[in-house]
C-alpha cells in the first residue's frame, strides 16, 4: 500500500513537472515524423555516372531498347555545379596515373531512372555525360561510381569503371567477372538458378522498421538516463536524507521512481507504436517487454548513480553506456553486419525482440527468453543498487 | 569584460583538472573514434554472406570466397540453422548435379540477386581473365560510411559539450552561485560565458584528437578549425539556453532530448533528402555545421562554401540566442 501511495504521489509530482509533458511532446513529434516524412517503401538514392563511348545512333538504340522494356525512364535533366578541381586517376592494371584539371562550370546531364523489371521499383538514377572527362570529374566530385560503356569494332562491349578506391577487393572482383564475354550465357545461367525459401517470412516496411528503434532508444534506454536525473534531483533537494528518517524503506523509494519512468515510457511508446502498427503487434508481449526492459535499464541507472555524488560526476559513465547501447542499431539496419561481439550488448536482443513482437509471426520463445533475461538482470541490478544505497545511506 | 570572462574560464579550467568528468568527456569521443576506426572496415566489407557445406567442392568454395564472406558448416542442419538466424545469409548447397540456393525468405532482393549471380558465374566458369571490364581508381581510402560516422561523432561532441554546459549552469543555479555573483565585480553574463567556454574548449580538443585517430590528418585544418570555432559558438548557445531555461536536472535532461531532434534531423536530412528538398533544412545550424564538416572531411570543400556554412551557423546561433534572450534573462534573475 505504501508503495502504491508513494507511486501515486510521485506521479502527481511528475504530472506537475515539465519533463513528463516533454516526453509526450517528443513522442508526438516522432510520430508525426514517422507518418509524414518516412516513406513506407524505401526510395533508392543510388546514383551512377555513365558515358557511352560508341556512335551516337548506337547509343540511342541501346538506351531506347531499355526504355521500351520499361527498365529506363527519361526525367528532367540535372544541373551539376562543378568546382575547379585537380586530381589523379590510376589504371589498376597498368599502374599508369593520369592527371585531370578542371575549371569551375555548370554541367547539365541527361538523367534516367532505372527500374527493376520484376518489382517496378526504382533501382538507381543514371546520369549520362556527353564526354568521358565530364563523367570522370562527376564521379570524383560526387563520390559515386562512374563507368564508360564502349563498343569495339567487332561490336563487343567493354567497360571502364572509375572506382573511388575504398571499394573492397571482393566487390572489385565481382565487377570484373560480372562483365565477361558471354553476357547472354550468364543471364540464362542466373535465370536457371534454383532458389528455395524456408518460409514466407513477413518483412517490415521502412516506417514499421523504425518503431523498435524508437521504442528501445527513446523509451527503454531513456529510463537509464532519467532515473539518474531523478535521483540526483532528489539528492540536491535533500529528499533522500528526509526519506532516511521515514518508516518507508529505500527499495520502495527506488522502485517508486522506476515505476514513474515505466509509466512515462509506456505512454510515450504507445503514442508512437499504436498509430503506426495498428492491431498487428502482440500488445501483451509488447508491454511486457517494454516494462521489463525499462525496469532493467532504470535499475542499471540506479546502480551506476549509487557510485557518484552528482550527475556531473556520473555524466561520463552515463554517456559512454548510452552510446555503447546504441551501437547494435548498425546491425539492425545492416543485417549482413552481425559480428558475434555485438550480440552481447543488451540492446541487440531487445531490438530484435521488439521487431519480433511487431511482426505477425512472433518468435515467442525468443521474446520470452529475453524478457526473462531482462527481468533477471533488472532484479539483480535493483538488489545491488538497493544494497549500495543502504550502505552509503546517502542515496 | 573579456578579462573577467577569461578569469572565470581559467578558474573552470583549474576546477576541471580536479574533476574527472571533463577528462572523461575528452576521452570518450576519442574512444569512439577508436571504435569507428576498428569497426568501419567490417561495415564496409559487406557484399553478401554465404553458407556452404564442408563437403562441397573445394573449387566452388574457393571461387565464392573471392567475392563473398563465406562460412563453412559440417552438415545441412547446421547450414539451415545458420540461414534461419536473424542476419542475411544465403546458403548454396549441392542438389543432384547442380546447386540449390536456400534463403530464409526475408532477405533484401539484392542478397538473392548476388547469390544467384555468383553461383551462375561459377557454373559458366567465368573468371577475371575473360573480363571485359577495366578498373580505374581515384585513390580514396576513406569510405563515405566512415566519413558519416566521424561527422556524426563531431555533432555528438558538440551536443555533449552543450549538455555539459547546461548541467554545469543548472548546478550553479542550484547552489545559488549565479545570484551570489551579483555581489562580485563579475557580471552574471560574464560568469556564465566564462563557464560555458570550458565545454566549448573540451569539444574542440576532442574533435581534433578524434580526427587524428580516425586518420583525417591530411584535411584542410584551417577550415576544420573555423567550422569547429563556429560550432563552439553553437554549443555555447545551446548549453547556455538549455542551462538557463532549466530549473533542475530533469528539465535539463528533457531539454537535451529535445535538442536531439534538430541534430538527428539535420544529419538525416542532409544524407537522405533529395537535392531539391535540401532547402527545407536551412533553418538548422546543425545542418550547416554537418555539411561544412562533411565537405572538409571529403576534401571537396572550397572557401566560399565553408564561409557560407560557418556564416549560417553563426547567424542562426545568434538568432537562437536573441529569441531565447527573455528566457535567459529570466533564468539569470
Amino acid at each position: 500500500m505504501k508503495l502504491l501511495s508513494s507511486y501515486f504521489k510521485e506521479m502527481k509530482i511528475a504530472a506537475r513537472g515539465f519533463y513528463f509533458y516533454i516526453e509526450i511532446f517528443f513522442a508526438v513529434i516522432l510520430l508525426v515524423i514517422l507518418l509524414v516524412a518516412v516513406n513506407e517503401k524505401s526510395v533508392s538514392k543510388q546514383k551512377e555516372f555513365l558515358y557511352y563511348d560508341m556512335p551516337e545512333a548506337f547509343k540511342e538504340f541501346v538506351i531506347q531498347r531499355q526504355i521500351d522494356k520499361g527498365a529506363l525512364k527519361l526525367i528532367e535533366p540535372t544541373e551539376f555545379k562543378m568546382k575547379a578541381i585537380g586530381f589523379e586517376v590510376k589504371n589498376e592494371e597498368t599502374g599508369e596515373v593520369e592527371t585531370y584539371n578542371f575549371d569551375a562550370e555548370i554541367i547539365s546531364l541527361r538523367t534516367y531512372q532505372e527500374y527493376d523489371l520484376d518489382t517496378g521499383e526504382l533501382n538507381k538514377t543514371a546520369y549520362i555525360a556527353d564526354n568521358e572527362e565530364d563523367m570522370i570529374r562527376l564521379a570524383y566530385q560526387e563520390q559515386k561510381i562512374g563507368a564508360t560503356v564502349a563498343v569495339n569494332d567487332q561490336g563487343e562491349r567493354s567497360f571502364r569503371y572509375y572506382n573511388q578506391g575504398y571499394e573492397t577487393d571482393k566487390f572489385v572482383n565481382l565487377l570484373y567477372i560480372l562483365h565477361n564475354k558471354t553476357p547472354d550465357v550468364l543471364a540464362a545461367a542466373v535465370e536457371s538458378q534454383e532458389v528455395t525459401k524456408l518460409g514466407d517470412i513477413q518483412t517490415l516496411n521502412n516506417r514499421e522498421n523504425l518503431v523498435p528503434v524508437m521504442v528501445v532508444f527513446m523509451g527503454s534506454l531513456m529510463g537509464f538516463f532519467i532515473v539518474m536525473a531523478y535521483i540526483y534531483l532528489d539528492k540536491d533537494e535533500g529528499v533522500i536524507r528526509a526519506f532516511a528518517v521515514t518508516p518507508s524503506s529505500i527499495w520502495k523509494y527506488l522502485l517508486t521512481k522506476t515505476m514513474v519512468i515505466m509509466t512515462t515510457v509506456v505512454v510515450s511508446s504507445s503514442i508512437i507504436t499504436i498509430p503506426v502498427m495498428g492491431l498487428q503487434p502482440n500488445y501483451f508481449l509488447f508491454y511486457l517487454l517494454l516494462i521489463i526492459s525499462t525496469f532493467a535499464f532504470a535499475s542499471l541507472g540506479l546502480f551506476i548513480s549509487s557510485f557518484f555524488d552528482t550527475i556531473s560526476k556520473a555524466f561520463g559513465a552515463l554517456y559512454i553506456i548510452m552510446i555503447a547501447m546504441m551501437i547494435p542499431a548498425f546491425s539492425y539496419y545492416i543485417p549482413s553486419f552481425d559480428p558475434v561481439w555485438l550480440r552481447f550488448f543488451p540492446t541487440y536482443p531487445l531490438l530484435q525482440s521488439m521487431k519480433e513482437i511487431i511482426m505477425i509471426n512472433t518468435d515467442l520463445g525468443y521474446v520470452l527468453t529475453y524478457s526473462a533475461v531482462f527481468l533477471g538482470g533488472g532484479v539483480l541490478l535493483f538488489v545491488l543498487a538497493n544494497f549500495r544505497f543502504k550502505k552509503t545511506l546517502t542515496v | 569584460m573579456l578579462s573577467k570572462i577569461f578569469k572565470v574560464f581559467s578558474r573552470e579550467l583549474k576546477t576541471a583538472r580536479r574533476d574527472s568528468m571533463a577528462i572523461l568527456i575528452i576521452v570518450m569521443p576519442v574512444l569512439f573514434a577508436f571504435g569507428i576506426t576498428l569497426f568501419t572496415p567490417g561495415l564496409n566489407d559487406t557484399t553478401v554472406n554465404i553458407a556452404l557445406l564442408e563437403s562441397d567442392d573445394k573449387s566452388h568454395i574457393e571461387y565464392l570466397e573471392q567475392f563473398a564472406k563465406v562460412e563453412i558448416f559440417e552438415n545441412r542442419e547446421d547450414v539451415l540453422t545458420r540461414v534461419n538466424k536473424r542476419d542475411d545469409m544465403a546458403a548454396i548447397m549441392q542438389k543432384g548435379d547442380g546447386y540449390e540456393i536456400i534463403l530464409q525468405g526475408n532477405e533484401p532482393e539484392i542478397v538473392e540477386g548476388y547469390a544467384k549471380a555468383l553461383n551462375a558465374l561459377y557454373e559458366i566458369g567465368a573468371n577475371k581473365e575473360e573480363t571485359t571490364a577495366a578498373m580505374y581508381s581515384f585513390g580514396h581510402t576513406v569510405s563515405p560510411l566512415k566519413t558519416m560516422l566521424v561527422n556524426m561523432l563531431i555533432s555528438m561532441t558538440i551536443m555533449l559539450s552543450g549538455m555539459l554546459i547546461a548541467i554545469s549552469i543548472v548546478g550553479e543555479k542550484a547552489d545559488n552561485t549565479i545570484n551570489a555573483i551579483n555581489v562580485t565585480p563579475v557580471s552574471q553574463t560574464s560568469f556564465v560565458i566564462g563557464k560555458s567556454m570550458m565545454g566549448g574548449l573540451i569539444a574542440m580538443v576532442s574533435i581534433i584528437i578524434s580526427l587524428f585517430i580516425t586518420g583525417y590528418y591530411d584535411i584542410n585544418w584551417f577550415m576544420i578549425i573555423l567550422v569547429g570555432l563556429t560550432s563552439l559558438i553553437l554549443s555555447l548557445v545551446v548549453g547556455f539556453v538549455q542551462g538557463l531555461a532549466s530549473d533542475d536536472v530533469i528539465e535539463a535532461a528533457a531539454n537535451v532530448k529535445m535538442i536531439m531532434i534538430p541534430i538527428a534531423g539535420s544529419i538525416v536530412g542532409y544524407e537522405l533528402l533529395a537535392d531539391k528538398w535540401q532547402w527545407t533544412m536551412y533553418w538548422s545550424p546543425f545542418y550547416w555545421a554537418y555539411k561544412a564538416n562533411k565537405l572538409v572531411l571529403t576534401k571537396t570543400a572550397d572557401w566560399p562554401t565553408i564561409l557560407l556554412c560557418t556564416g549560417m551557423v553563426l547567424v542562426l546561433s545568434l538568432v537562437v540566442y536573441f529569441l531565447a534572450k527573455p528566457k535567459i534573462r529570466e533564468g539569470l534573475s
